[in-house]
């Protein structure tokens, strides 16, 4: 069970996957609009980690290493359709919102690395706590930038249509341009330094 | 990993991933399938109805991709999909006309733009312009025509005004109609 728990809290701060290891950055930008996208992307997110890193730890005594990764990709976009024909069959809002997004799931870094590097060599009970402290840290990552973009360039707080509060003066003159790529980068950019300036780093 | 890296091992095993995979594909489209296709179906019947508000069904003119709204069986008028790309991907319009083929309005189905400016373009401060204009209106301001773009979203303004009006010209002309 102790290194149950060590797997699990290693994604959430000292291996986060946006703060630390800067991977996935490209899905973390783009959809980092707004605080319902964050949730969303999040959920989906983690759902096909999860799976990805079951599947690959179950199989991982039997896969060639020559075809791999090959193998990695076709699982875990499999995966990604699965989710993606759900959400637009079941959640049709959530997946308009989404959009592009979720097949881009396929192409994240970070769920093929945590299969090369984690769910390939440990055992599945490992490989699900890998995927949740991944997930938890890839989620609270995504709600803080979404939620200071979200602020600073609408003014406004709104989760999952209801709006929650204004932001004084803000509210009818909102810095839009935090909502536009380039918000994104000086957002994740001023993070990053926060970060390394209270020491937070790999330690691995 | 695998010890067995030679021969043929590596090519059945990927073979069979691929079954594995196509299968699992095949049996979630087959689940979902109709379900997308319903919530498509009322997204636009749910639009629908907020441009002919008195409607209380509608019937799809497969031939000519029309949506027609009734009440009481009398037709309302004309419904189509416009598409246009804006500032970051496809716009879906919903396009309604008069029996006349005045504009009763539009509606936006699906967009991806910018969330705070190019986004706004579902908002009513914008869609109300439309109702009522006549097809060479239905261009931006500076253009000559009577629609005023939104503040910072140019180019999401103007593909919704570019789609509409294309769309409509089309139609009419698919369905041998004078403007």
């Amino acid at each position: 069970m102790h290194s149950f728990t060590k797997n699990f809290l290693r994604g959430i701060i000292r291996s986060n996957p946006t703060f630390i290891l800067l991977l996935g950055l490209c899905p973390t930008l783009a959809v980092s609009t707004s605080l319902d996208n964050a949730v969303g992307m999040s959920v989906a997110f983690t759902c096909v980690l999860l799976a990805s890193n079951i599947i690959i730890s179950l199989i991982r005594n039997h896969v060639p290493v020559r075809v791999r990764i090959p193998v990695f990709i076709v699982i875990i976009a499999t995966l990604v359709t699965i989710v993606d024909l759900m959400l637009q069959g079941f959640i049709p809002a959530l997946s308009k919102s989404l959009g592009m997004y979720i097949p881009l799931i396929v192409v994240n870094c970070i769920i093929l690395g945590r299969a090369e590097a984690f769910a390939s060599k440990n055992s599945t009970t490992n490989s699900i706590a890998d995927a949740l402290g991944i997930g938890i840290g890839f989620a609270w990552a995504m709600i803080l930038i979404s939620l200071i973009r979200q602020l600073l360039g609408t003014g406004k707080l709104d989760l999952f249509g209801r709006h929650l509060f204004t932001v004084p003066g803000l509210g009818d003159n909102p810095v839009a341009i935090f909502l536009l790529p380039m918000g994104a980068f000086f957002v994740i950019g001023v993070l990053l330094a926060l970060f390394r300036w209270m020491g937070v780093s790999t330690g691995e | 990993m695998g010890t067995r890296t030679n021969g043929f091992f590596p090519v059945i095993f990927l073979t069979l991933i691929v079954f594995i995979s196509v299968a699992a594909l095949t049996l979630t489209d087959a689940i979902t399938k109709d379900k997308i296709e319903l919530a498509k179906e009322d997204e636009i019947a749910r639009m629908l109805i907020t441009l002919f508000p008195q409607m209380d069904g509608f019937t799809y003119d497969e031939q000519n991709d029309l949506y027609i709204p009734l009440a009481e069986q009398q037709p309302l008028g004309h419904a189509f999909m416009a598409e246009q790309s804006g500032y970051s991907g496809v716009i879906s319009i919903l396009v309604g006309l008069e029996p006349d083929t005045t504009l009763r309005g539009i509606r936006i189905i699906f967009q991806q733009e910018t969330p705070g400016l190019g986004a706004k373009i579902v908002e009513s401060f914008f869609l109300q312009q439309f109702p009522g204009l006549a097809v060479d209106d239905i261009k931006l301001t500076k253009e000559g025509g009577k629609v005023d773009a939104i503040t910072g979203a140019t180019t999401s303004s103007s593909a919704v005004v570019e789609g509409v009006r294309k769309a409509i010209l089309d139609k009419l002309n698919q369905l041998g109609r004078e403007t």
